[in-house]
């Protein structure tokens, strides 16, 4: 959400210079009132118009106030994109913004509206669509209106306004009509409450005051609500059913939610009760807290700063999605623009700073000096991804062939050219933007230098305009030649891995994925089964069946064979085939009931240890022989309560380093395991876990297994591990400009040197937290870079390095600092360091740690930055603003949950470290939605239907809930639902017919469809095929699907609203 | 050769015994002054065909438990028999009531000192499980590690021998190379094979843990395992009583014969990668060590044979005899010598561990090796002597060396070897005798008596024997030893001696049998009785083994010397002459032989054993001490048939004179027959007159001595190398190695006959041998 603002920022663009933000800092501090006002105008920015700053939250004047601000953002964007390409950043920065957060939905709907823009801009954002907006006026007023306070009063909304507005007027006129159709007033509702949010977020946008108010407003978070839900409410979308990119993204801003709800719900009832989300505002009320006062405070607010009053719930952020698809130019103006939030959906248009999604920094400004950075409380680190999904629509990455003598770097840090790096002396010679040293310009690399400074070539060169390359590799980065494609597959096969239909999942899943290998002579596999011993399969043979070879010394193991056991698969699919349909049936009567999973582990690597490769374990029981087996400590524990009382969390570490050294070893041949946990017992996940997360690899765990429902996950699991996006043999290393360094890395990797991260495989699913220090002083005025690059090898045996630069201006700032704050990846950060800690420290420790993150953070704002602090008056950044609620949630996570299963805790822990950043708010916060009544809903342009908050408020007994945190999909079925609905849904007449085991099928009829096309889109954006459980009211289940209810007041924590207050107190303590 | 003992067709008889000295001196200070030793070779289980087969149990005597025999005083009235070793009185049991002067069970008749107890639950000493009569296991151990070539003719040699088996014997296969493959036969989905590394030592309990056959709930556990502790029910193992997974590897010849053909069909030469200039990785110590412990599961007490087929030295793990860098040749006699050979005697003692092991479990050790280099079979040697195995030396898998040999052992009938499982020996004897130990395929089992003399050769400190494998051919040789003073009266209260060789064995077709063999002979004072009852044929082997067994055993012990030394002793002892006269010396018939068996073994490979790698001399000792005399005797001084026109075939002289152009010889050496054609048979030969009609005669003689080689091969097991070579030939050294070197090219003027042949060589001939001990023996010592 932030991050809209942070385009802002970009909106600063017309002001280039840097001034502007000290400039705005400075007319922050000084004109705090006229900030206030501004924001306040800003806020309601849409509604000065009208001057409704009070209505920011009333319906009414949204309605007025927002139908004007929709239209300035809505041009601006346009225009940008257009402009984006080449010089104005502002414009597309703008225009990124707006989409970011609720934007998106109004967004979508103006191309919609347009004819000739929707098309465009799915494809080419900046291209095709900017044209048309170029043309728009708005440009020449942006770039036009340096000054930045004018803007913010009228740039925006006059220059949009103008231009757009017959066109606003035609497409569905969405100001006017909104109000008059049922539709805009469910519109109007919304807005209220995105105007809470988009008030603080325009102001953060402060950027540019000026813009801040009107365009900023709209660009940012909070602002986009406002405009998107003009646009959004019914009219928009209904009409735009052409939104080409299924609005996926999601919304923080609560705003949305409301917006989103308020579609759905009818309009009517929202409109009146007010902000927030339709449903909510009703029940808001009751709560009694006064909407209206929130919002003034708001109001005064000069930054983007979100207050709430402790106890009224309806003001209190919540997170929402939209759908909307947002453009998004990494640059503007040679400026970085803050990424849009990870949650949504969004297209980057790649020119310098590389994808959010390869990299995103916790602060999109650089604090200059440490004591700076104490003082926010914030923390400054990156994460990074460094092979993300790209959007489709998004330009594929430019690989660059320098030939033999490999990439240009920097000759003393090694860094590689990139394009900030500044050529001079006619281009003879470079500084390196990340050590400044200057080195000689390779002559073969020489080019004269245009009038504008740059190389005359730079914008040929991808290595020197885009944030994102990929080198091919010469020889000197390769040891050996790339090692082929190898998976190994090592299947369980002890007694209750039989009997559970495990081995024959893991067989079929095997069986299946197959055909989706990449083709090819590259492609090695091998398979071995274990129990208490281990069996090879030799598959290279002429004749009859394969042949099976038994290790049966687990305690010292070895490979059977020097070679036959990883074979070409082209040459041995027959057998694989014969021997995967053969395996359950073989072992049916296996009566050991022991498993040598570390045995069988080391074994495999011995066989692959020539080339490295992959190895997928499928393994049902607590390892109980040979190597590395294990014991059941859960249970002594339990039976030795003194000593499991003691310190529990001992329970999450590693019982002894014997996996772990092996694990080492491992990593050290290139061999990556991948764990498949098929379990229905305790098989201390702690403990196993550390092969695969040393190995680069990662833990997939299924409990309590059944071999029903599971077979369709494990083998989507499966197929997505083998077939995603994924590089071998890898290397990485972040570099960055003087005067920061890199302090720690984080993830699914092996670490042998302190510099370098080794990654046997690396995919896309993997992110790595790199947090970093000071160590010296930066420049105000100069910009801070990050470069990662990543050496591997892809499937097909091509050695690359993928270099991604991010360009971030410096700043002495505080409050600069706090509007830059990106909460997804600040979020992202705190989860990651609680999950680190919690297996060496109490529990309570890490909560009250995690707590005070949030409190100090908030506190440090508070103090230093808000405006004015009323007591009784929560102050928070607008883009921190869901800072608590997202704390509260991780709180009542699985991992931070005292009464978790030791392996459920464990499995997360392990889960969240490589968790990409887009990932990190679902899991903790996950996405409910009402499925009963999808018949009734009209949701062309967005498969899945608006967001339900977290709490038993919204769930009612007629209803079904579906709730989805990227790993489960709970499906909720209430106690009086009608039996039709059942019937079209499940095919069942009652909810007692829906067993644990229950599957989901497609029926034949809307209702059905529609839900398999929700699953099926959630599955796609969450690149998992998630563990689907029926929950029934009154069972564990239900209580089960209960306990992710984070906002409702639970055992391990409180409510919403008591949370909130609860950090309001701290705060206030430690002000006085 | 025209010994009259050699013309006696049968010199063991029906008693399978043939001693040193037919009578025996009375003291012990007579009887070192014999010179040779008092010993006996036996026979044990030497098929006869007047032996009787008594299908009943013998009565044994109370207190030394000699069984009764045709030398038992019987009093036929009061039914009592009276131990001839001990003098206890016995009463016969009731069933034997019947009996009578004339109705005498065939154990008393006094010309059958052998006889054969069938029984059907004999206890033999040593308490293994009675009830069995299970079928024999051949468990065959396959190296892998050759050229491709090999492996097909050792397969096919396999293929060829289960073809053999009978139906019921089970069958086990283990293949390795540089690790060890266990294959599991009984597995119907797939092949399936247990693989162990190669560079382990591994001990029989975790062979069969890791095969799944440990008894239930025992020590399933490494050292890592006691972790475990909580883990789910780590008692709940496989299978359901103990020791039934054995069937899983071990199958009937019958059910499991066409899995093996296919197994061997697949099976190729080992894959694992050899660097270069490096020997291939074979772990034949490990691979025997894992077949041992998978013998180990099956029923205690049944007979199994675990045959060997090995292509190369062990390079990898225990057992290992030289390094994998090929620049470092296998060990000579020189680098045992000068104690050159780093890994000899860390093997030696692995597989004298093996050998234990397989004789505590009553299993055999058969080791067919073939290679151009060595294999180990020295270091082997311990282990298959200790359980009587069978060893093959060969050059190629594809050589009927190897492959007539190897299916000799699974025939049946007249051609069998009469393989026997699970033998046990022991002798009883009467007072003043003690035993010393015996020199052959067997193991002492420690038992202490009063018979055990204190001064051991071979397997000694007891009176009972374990005997793993043997077979009808199976030789011993028994070390007796005289404890009487000289006070001890001669008359004494017998005037005879008794001994009594009791084997216990499970014959080839899983039969528990009992042959008890009591011999008699007579004490004597005074030499001459002495003379009378030498055998010098069994002197002369006799020499020869425990040469060998000094050799072996004693540190810088010189055979020649000590040989010479005997020689001359014997001679001043038994020689009649006038002292200092070399031409009066006469020796009496019984002995004429003996110093030409001397001379001839004095340049045998026993003796002149750098001429050999250390694995050709442990092959050529293990054969000298299990063979039959009369065969020893031929390894020691081969016999020479000449074949001519116009005369019959007759024996030669051991010499190069009996070279001629017109004969052919055929010699025999035991290991090798020789087919020599003199020059004019070869000419005559190469023109083919053989094939005109006119010269049938030719041809037949050309024939005979193949024909004649072909009797003696046919009999002989290992088969002998067959050389047919012509004279200057290159072959012929075959034969002239084993001429008495009369002529050389030191008196080749004078020793020039027509068509005969010279020998290059220093070697003294029998000639000069004998003037030197003529003149040594007369001399006053």
């Amino acid at each position: 959400m932030s991050t809209p603002r942070g385009p802002r920022p970009g909106a600063f663009p017309p002001n280039y210079n840097p001034d502007t933000l000290a400039g705005n800092l400075q007319n922050l501090r000084i004109n705090q009132s006229n900030w206030q006002q501004s924001n306040n105008a800003g806020v309601s920015g849409a509604p000065r118009t009208s001057n409704a700053l009070p209505f920011g939250q009333q319906p009414p004047p949204f309605a007025a106030g927002q139908s004007r601000p929709p239209p300035p953002g809505v041009f601006q964007r346009v225009p940008a994109p257009p402009v984006a390409p080449g010089q104005s950043t502002l414009r597309p920065d703008v225009m990124p913004a707006r989409p970011t957060g609720p934007t998106p939905v109004s967004q979508p709907p103006p191309f919609a509206s347009r004819p000739p823009p929707p098309g465009v801009l799915p494809s080419s954002i900046g291209g095709s669509a900017a044209p048309p907006y170029s043309a728009i006026a708005p440009r020449p007023g942006l770039s036009g209106s340096p000054t930045p306070p004018q803007m913010s009063s009228n740039g925006p909304a006059g220059i949009g306004p103008p231009a757009f507005a017959p066109r606003m007027m035609q497409s569905g006129s969405r100001p006017p009509p909104p109000m008059g159709n049922a539709p805009r007033l469910s519109v109007g509702p919304v807005q209220s409450p995105t105007m809470l949010s988009s008030q603080a977020s325009s102001q953060p946008l402060q950027t540019r005051p000026g813009f801040g108010s009107p365009p900023a407003v709209s660009s940012s978070v909070g602002q986009p609500g406002p405009p998107f839900s003009t646009f959004p409410q019914g009219p928009m979308f209904s009409g735009s059913s052409n939104m080409p990119p299924p609005p996926g993204s999601l919304s923080f801003p609560p705003a949305h939610q409301g917006t989103v709800q308020s579609w759905p719900q009818q309009p009517p009832q929202v409109g009146p009760s007010h902000p927030t989300p339709g449903a909510m505002q009703q029940q808001q009320r009751i709560f009694g807290m006064p909407p209206g006062p929130p919002p003034f405070p708001n109001q005064s607010m000069a930054l983007g700063q979100t207050v709430l009053s402790q106890a009224d719930p309806n003001h209190i952020p919540r997170y929402s999605s939209s759908s909307a698809v947002i453009l998004y130019e990494t640059r503007t103006d040679n400026r970085a623009n803050p990424p849009p939030p990870t949650t949504s959906t969004y297209i980057v248009k790649d020119n310098g700073n590389c994808s959010p999604r390869y990299m995103r920094c916790t602060l999109n400004q650089v604090p200059c000096t440490v004591d700076l950075l104490s003082t926010s409380a914030m923390q400054l680190a990156l994460l990074v991804q460094p092979l993300a999904l790209p959007h489709p629509s998004e330009e594929p990455i430019h690989v660059v062939d320098f030939g033999e003598s490999g990439p240009v770097r920097c000759s003393r840090c090694k860094g590689y050219i990139n394009p900030f790096v500044k050529f001079i002396d006619q281009g003879r010679r470079f500084i390196c933007n990340l050590c400044g040293f200057t080195d000689e310009t390779p002559r073969e690399y020489h080019c004269n230098m245009g009038s504008d400074g740059r190389r005359t070539d730079a914008d040929e060169r991808p290595e020197l305009c885009r944030g994102t390359v990929e080198f091919i590799a010469s020889k000197e980065y390769m040891l050996r030649d790339p090692m082929p494609a190898v998976f190994f597959f090592l299947v369980d096969v002890s007694m209750h891995a039989i009997h559970s239909g495990a081995t024959a999942a893991a067989c079929s899943a095997i069986s299946q994925v197959i055909p989706d290998l990449p083709e090819g002579p590259r492609t090695m596999v091998g398979i071995a089964t274990f129990d208490s011993s281990i069996h090879f399969y030799n598959l290279k043979r002429a004749m009859q069946q394969p042949l099976m070879l038994i290790v049966p010394d687990v305690q010292d193991v070895y490979t059977p064979l020097e070679s036959d056991v990883v074979v070409q698969l082209s040459e041995c699919r027959q057998h694989l085939e014969i021997l995967l349909d053969c395996i359950p049936r073989m072992f049916e009567n296996n009566r050991t009931t022991d498993s040598a999973f570390g045995a069988a582990a080391k074994a495999a690597f011995l066989a692959m240890k020539n080339t490295g490769g992959k190895l997928l374990v499928f393994q049902s029981i607590l390892p109980s022989t040979g190597m590395g087996s294990l014991s059941a400590r859960e249970a002594e524990g339990r039976s030795n309560m003194s000593d499991g009382e003691k310190e529990p969390h001992k329970l999450l570490q590693p019982v002894d380093k014997t996996l772990k050294t092996m694990a080492i070893e491992f990593a050290e041949y290139q061999v990556c395991v991948d764990l498949f946990i098929t379990t229905q017992t305790y098989v201390d996940i702690a403990s196993l876990s550390v092969v695969p997360r040393t190995t680069g690899g990662q833990v997939y765990y299924y409990y309590p297994f059944s071999a029903l429902s599971d077979l369709a996950k494990l083998s989507n699991d499966l197929r997505w591990n083998v077939t995603r996006p994924q590089g071998f043999e890898a290397v990485m290393r972040v570099r960055c400009s003087q005067g920061i360094q890199v302090q720690e890395y984080s993830g699914n990797f092996c670490k042998r040197i302190p510099t370098d991260v080794d990654l046997p495989a690396i995919d896309c699913d993997k992110t790595i937290m790199v947090s970093l220090k000071h160590d010296d002083k930066l420049q105000e005025e100069s910009e801070c870079a990050f470069q990662c690059a990543l050496l591997y090898t892809t499937v097909y045996g091509q050695r690359r390095i993928r270099v991604s630069t991010l360009s971030l201006p410096c700043t002495n700032m505080l409050t600069s600092l706090f509007i830059a704050a990106d909460l997804d990846t600040q979020f992202s950060c705190i989860l990651k360091h609680a999950a680190d800690e919690m297996p060496s420290a109490p529990l309570a420790q890490v909560r009250d740690k995690a707590t005070n993150v949030c409190i100090n953070i908030l506190h440090s704002y508070s103090k230093f930055c808000a405006t004015r602090s009323s007591s009784g008056l929560l102050m928070m950044p607008e883009a921190l603003k869901f800072l608590p609620l997202y704390t509260l949630a991780l709180l009542k996570s699985n991992g931070l949950r005292s009464d978790g299963r030791i392996d459920d805790r464990s499995f997360w822990l392990n889960y969240v470290s490589p968790l990409p950043t887009p990932f990190v708010i679902p899991l903790v916060y996950p996405r409910m939605i009402a499925i009963h009544d999808l018949e009734a809903k009209e949701l062309e342009d967005s498969i899945i239907p608006a967001i339900i908050p977290l709490s038993v408020k919204y769930i009612s007994d007629e209803g079904i809930y579906l709730l989805e945190n990227g790993v489960d999909c709970l499906i909720y079925i209430g106690t009086s639902v009608e039996q039709n609905v059942l019937t079209q849904i499940f095919g069942i007449s009652s909810v007692e017919e829906i067993s644990n085991q229950f599957i989901l099928e497609q029926y034949d009829n809307q209702l059905s469809k529609k839900l398999n096309a929700i699953l099926n889109e959630i599955r796609r954006e969450r690149c998992s095929y998630l563990r689907l459980k029926f929950c029934k009211n009154g069972d564990s289940s239900g209580t089960m699907f209960l306990s992710n209810m984070v906002e409702d007041h639970m055992p391990s924590g409180a409510a919403y609203t008591d949370f909130v207050a609860y950090i309001h107190n701290q705060i206030q303590k430690k002000m006085t | 050769m025209a010994a009259p003992e050699l013309a006696q067709t049968d010199p063991e008889g029906i008693e399978g015994v043939r001693m040193t000295w037919l009578n025996w001196p009375r003291s012990k200070v007579e009887a070192s002054k014999c010179v040779i030793p008092i010993a006996a070779s036996i026979q044990p289980i030497r098929p006869h065909v007047d032996l009787q087969i008594l299908p009943y149990t013998p009565l044994r005597c109370k207190t030394c438990s000699a069984v009764l025999n045709p030398f038992c005083r019987v009093d036929f009235t009061a039914l009592i028999w009276i131990c001839p070793f001990c003098f206890q009185r016995n009463h016969f049991p009731h069933h034997y009531s019947s009996i009578s002067q004339t109705n005498l069970p065939a154990e008393l008749y006094p010309n059958f000192p052998s006889v054969e107890y069938l029984i059907p639950n004999y206890q033999n000493p040593q308490n293994f499980n009675p009830a069995v009569t299970s079928s024999p296991i051949y468990l065959f151990v396959l190296d892998t590690c050759m050229i491709e070539e090999e492996l097909e003719f050792a397969k096919s040699a396999l293929k060829r021998a289960i073809g053999m088996l009978p139906e019921n014997a089970m069958v086990g296969f283990v293949s390795y190379g540089t690790q060890v493959q266990v294959h599991e036969l009984g597995f119907s989905e797939m092949s399936k094979v247990y693989v162990f590394r190669g560079s382990k030592d591994i001990s029989k309990d975790q062979v069969l843990e890791q095969l799944g056959l440990a008894v239930q709930g025992s020590r399933r556990a490494g050292p890592g395992m006691q972790k475990s502790g909580g883990g789910p029910s780590p008692v709940a193992g496989a299978g359901a009583g103990p020791n039934t997974g054995i069937n899983r590897f071990l199958l009937p010849a019958s059910e499991c014969e066409y899995t093996l053909n296919s197994l061997l069909d697949e099976l190729v030469t080992d894959q694992w990668p050899i660097a270069p200039g490096n020997r291939a990785l074979r772990c034949t110590g490990v691979a025997l060590s894992v077949a041992t412990g998978l013998l180990g599961a099956s029923t205690a007490g049944t007979g199994a044979r675990m045959i060997a087929l090995v292509g190369g030295p062990c390079t990898e793990g225990p057992g290992s005899i030289v390094s994998k860098d090929l620049s470092d040749p296998v060990r000579s006699h020189k680098d045992l010598d000068k104690d050159a050979a780093p890994f000899f005697k860390k093997a030696v003692h692995f597989y004298d561990e093996l050998g234990k092991q397989l004789v505590s479990q009553g299993h055999v050790l058969d080791v067919f090796a073939s290679a151009l280099d060595q294999v180990g079979i020295a270091e082997m040697k311990v282990a298959i002597e200790k359980t009587g195995g069978l060893v093959v030396l060969a050059e190629s898998f594809g050589h009927s060396v190897f492959k007539d040999s190897f299916k000799r052992i699974f025939e049946v009938g007249e051609q069998s070897l009469g393989l026997a499982f699970n033998g046990t020996l022991e002798v009883n004897c009467s007072k003043d005798i003690k035993v010393q130990g015996i020199i052959g395929p067997c193991t002492s089992l420690e038992k202490k008596g009063p018979a055990v003399a204190s001064t051991v050769i071979g397997q000694g400190n007891t009176t009972a024997w374990k005997m793993c494998g043997l077979d009808k051919s199976s030789c011993l040789t028994v070390f007796f030893d005289v404890s009487s003073s000289e006070k001890s009266d001669p008359a004494g209260p017998s005037p005879q001696l008794y001994i009594q060789f009791l084997t216990s064995y499970q014959s080839s077709d899983g039969q528990m049998r009992l042959r008890v063999t009591t011999v008699t002979r007579r004490w004597v004072v005074g030499s001459e009785d002495l003379v009378q009852g030498f055998d010098q044929e069994v002197a002369a082997v006799v020499m020869a083994r425990l040469a060998s067994y000094k050799m072996e055993m004693e540190e810088g012990f010189d055979a020649t010397r000590w040989l010479d030394r005997n020689l001359i002793r014997l001679c001043s002892k038994f020689g009649e002459y006038r002292k200092d006269d070399p031409a009066s010396f006469t020796l009496n018939s019984c002995f004429s032989l003996f110093p030409q068996f001397m001379f001839n073994l004095r340049r045998s490979q026993f003796v002149q054993v750098f001429n050999n790698s250390p694995d050709e001399t442990a092959y050529f000792r293990i054969l000298l001490n299990r063979e039959t005399i009369s065969n020893a005797v031929v390894m020691i001084q081969p016999s020479l048939i000449s074949y001519a026109f116009n005369s019959l075939p007759a024996p030669a002289l051991l010499d190069v004179q009996s070279i001629a152009a017109d004969r052919i010889l055929l010699l025999d050496s035991y290991f090798s027959v020789v087919i020599f054609h003199g020059m004019t048979i070869a000419q005559w030969r190469n023109m083919g007159y053989q094939n005109q009609p006119e010269h049938q005669g030719f041809a037949m003689l050309l024939q005979a001595p193949q024909e004649d080689s072909q009797l003696i091969i046919r009999d002989r097991f290992p088969v002998p190398r067959l050389v047919v070579c012509d004279q200057h030939g290159s072959q012929a050294r075959f034969l002239l190695a084993k001429l008495n070197p009369s002529a050389t090219y030191s008196n080749a003027q004078e020793m020039m006959h027509t068509g005969s042949d010279v020998i290059f060589t220093d070697d003294v001939s029998l000639q000069v041998f004998i003037d030197h001990l003529q003149r040594l023996a007369v001399q006053a010592s």
